[in-house]
């Protein structure tokens, strides 16, 4: 099976501190992988650097995204390619308004605007249409926002950080809902499902959206990888160094 | 007619009110020798280029969503029409012939004649030149009236004098729109203009100038408002001149009465703008709103304003910038000002100069938006000139100017 997202012994620098160092990861497509770490390990910087963003440095190794090495990309580029990211916490931008951002995603793929209308009324996100993007939104809405507009630019590769930590029951049911939405049958390959990555403690967006294996982060690198649900039953029974001993020793855990 | 010349409260401004003018001698412009008045024309007799200039200043001539045109150029009125009901527009020189109460009660009322030399100077034009307008009580115009003021020749001294009378109970939307011919780079305009607006009675004027880059522009502008009277001032100043001092002043005198005053500002090299305002909560319950907007691209821009509370009111000054690119020697210079006289008198301000976020513009690119573009949305969203009735030109320039910013162009 192809992968739709390769990392190839990447390092990258922040502010001029190496921060990622020798990061393996494959993604075939039509799979969704879990990222689990401890705070500071690098998760976030991860996502952050394959989107593109100009603060995270490459300083070797490739990014190989859908066949292409877009190792030297630029945000715009990586995006239009298809790669997309809902942040944690997002900027506030003043004066621009989330209907601005949809306007340009239904230019982009006019077929998608009815569908994603219908959508909107039916989560009530309607309020959030003329209001500048994410200003004054509590966490849960702002998840939803960054899910809305994910579901507008219909990515082959939806990355998600951390959409259930510290929220409420109820916005996590319409967060889970839109992220099961998200990742569901890719309309323009029938035989696969969104591909993804998704940051989570919790695990609970799991419940939501199968995912079919998770990765753990330690000290800005990937230690290891696993079945999503045992990893994190042994993250949450044992803590992330047991979980790192087990999967180095790739010995199934009960 | 109501007496809204009564200025209870704070005196009439004096001189120490205006920043002194200065900077140019008058009589190095060239003065109205007597020439005398042409005949006036209607909208549709416009010259095409003028009507071009005029149209991105928000003055539309082919425009059925107007409620009538008035244009000084150069030294003379020269349209005056009217289609509304309820609704009076004449040349002030006419007015003043026709209503003694023009001058006794209103003309130089707000404004002392003596303020400083251009005031003197406006006040002792032979035949002044200007708008007089009168919305009758509980006449509620339905669309913008536009009035231009057009200097179509280079190094002229433009005098102007307006009145406006908003009786109780009527509203008026008015767009002025002040502009140079393209390939006129120097000049003075100086203006005056007194506004009263009646009880229950709604005034928005909104300024559009794009002047040539060496003309100096005084405008005077004084406005009192009577008990739940409303004014919106909006500014934008397009193709900003070499020097523009602008500082209006407005009383609400009345109960619940409320001001809104809203600018938008580009300064780029060579460019000097002083946009300040003032504003006196002498009534119970008034209210005010000071925001400025400033891009600057190489020019010197200083937001000031004043907000004062006699009462119990509410008022809050915002003076926002953005340094795209300062240049040799551009600046933005942010001093708000709340003074407050009463213990419920509830006063407010902030000021920010900043750059463009680059999380922001990223952030957007993240949903696949090219970054000039971007940067294009983020800056129309700062000014956020969305000033109701000023007509797709106005809007194409606005988008313009935040696309040529964002591109280091302006």
């Amino acid at each position: 099976m192809k992968n739709i997202l390769e990392i190839q012994d990447l390092n990258v620098n922040v502010n001029g501190e190496e921060i990622l160092h020798h990061i393996n990861m494959e993604v075939p497509e039509g799979e969704v992988h879990a990222l689990f770490g401890p705070n500071g390990s690098g998760k976030t910087s991860l996502m952050m650097t394959i989107m593109g963003f100009s603060g995270y440095k490459i300083t070797s190794g490739k990014i190989i995204f859908d066949g292409e090495d877009v190792t030297d990309l630029d945000l715009t580029e990586r995006a239009r390619r298809g790669i997309a990211v809902a942040q944690q916490r997002p900027p506030t931008i003043k004066g621009v308004k989330l209907r601005q951002v949809l306007d340009y995603a239904y230019a982009q793929d006019p077929a998608i605007e009815d569908e994603l209308k219908q959508l909107i009324t039916d989560n009530k996100l309607d309020k959030f249409l003329d209001r500048d993007i994410n200003d004054g939104l509590s966490g849960g809405e702002i998840r939803r926002v960054e899910l809305l507009q994910l579901l507008a630019t219909r990515p082959k590769f939806a990355m998600l950080d951390e959409p259930d930590s510290g929220i409420d029951i109820e916005a996590l049911e319409l967060i889970g809902d839109m992220a099961k939405r998200l990742y569901s049958v890719d309309i323009s390959r029938p035989a696969f499902r969104r591909s993804g990555l998704i940051i989570t403690h919790t695990g609970q967006i799991l419940e939501s959206v199968y995912a079919d294996k998770a990765h753990v982060m330690m000290d800005g690198t990937v230690e290891g990888c696993g079945n999503a649900q045992i990893v994190l039953d042994t993250i949450c029974d044992a803590g992330y160094s047991q979980c790192l001993t087990c999967i180095k020793r790739k010995v199934p855990q009960s | 007619m109501p007496d809204l010349h009564q200025t209870k409260g704070a005196p009439i401004m004096t001189k120490s009110t205006w920043t002194p003018s200065g900077d140019f001698e008058i009589k190095d412009f060239v003065l109205d020798g007597g020439t005398p008045q042409p005949s006036l024309i209607a909208p549709n007799q416009f010259p095409k280029i003028d009507a071009q200039e005029l149209a991105e200043v928000g003055v539309l001539f082919d425009s059925p969503q107007r409620a009538g045109t008035f244009v000084v150029q150069d030294f003379h009125t020269i349209c005056s029409q009217t289609q509304a009901e309820g609704l009076e527009v004449l040349p002030i020189a006419e007015a003043l012939r026709k209503y003694d109460w023009l001058a006794e009660k209103y003309a130089w009322k707000l404004i002392d004649p003596d303020t400083n030399k251009i005031t003197r100077f406006c006040a002792e034009q032979e035949v002044p030149q200007g708008y007089f307008i009168r919305v009758e009580a509980g006449a509620k115009v339905e669309f913008p009236y536009q009035a231009a003021l057009y200097q179509s020749h280079a190094n002229i001294a433009q005098a102007i004098h307006n009145i406006v009378i908003v009786e109780d109970d009527a509203e008026l939307t008015l767009i002025t729109g002040c502009a140079t011919r393209h390939e006129i780079s120097s000049g003075v305009h100086l203006a005056v203009s007194e506004q009263f607006i009646g009880k229950r009675a709604r005034f928005t004027n909104t300024m559009v100038h794009s002047w040539g880059p060496k003309v100096s522009v005084r405008p005077h502008s004084a406005t009192i408002v009577d008990e739940d009277g409303i004014f919106e001032s909006n500014y934008v100043s397009l193709r900003p001149a070499a020097d523009i001092r602008s500082n209006p002043i407005t009383w609400l005198n009345g109960d619940r009465a409320s001001a809104r005053y809203y600018s938008v500002i580009l300064g780029s090299t060579g460019s000097h703008i002083l946009s300040g305002g003032e504003v006196y909560l002498n009534g119970e319950d008034t209210s005010a709103e000071l925001a400025h907007r400033a891009i600057c691209t190489g020019g010197q821009i200083i937001q000031t304003g004043l907000l004062t509370g006699s009462n119990r009111c509410r008022a809050h000054i915002d003076c926002s910038g953005m340094i795209l690119d300062p240049g040799k020697k551009g600046f933005i210079e942010s001093t708000p000002g709340v003074r407050s006289e009463h213990p419920e008198a509830m006063m407010s301000h902030e000021a920010s100069i900043g750059k463009i976020a680059p999380e922001q513009v990223e952030y957007l690119q993240s949903r696949g938006i090219e970054e000039r573009q971007a940067i294009s949305m983020i800056i129309r969203g700062f000014l956020n000139a969305d000033i109701a009735g000023l007509g797709e030109e106005l809007d194409a320039r606005i988008d313009q100017i935040a696309e040529m910013s964002g591109h280091g162009e302006a």
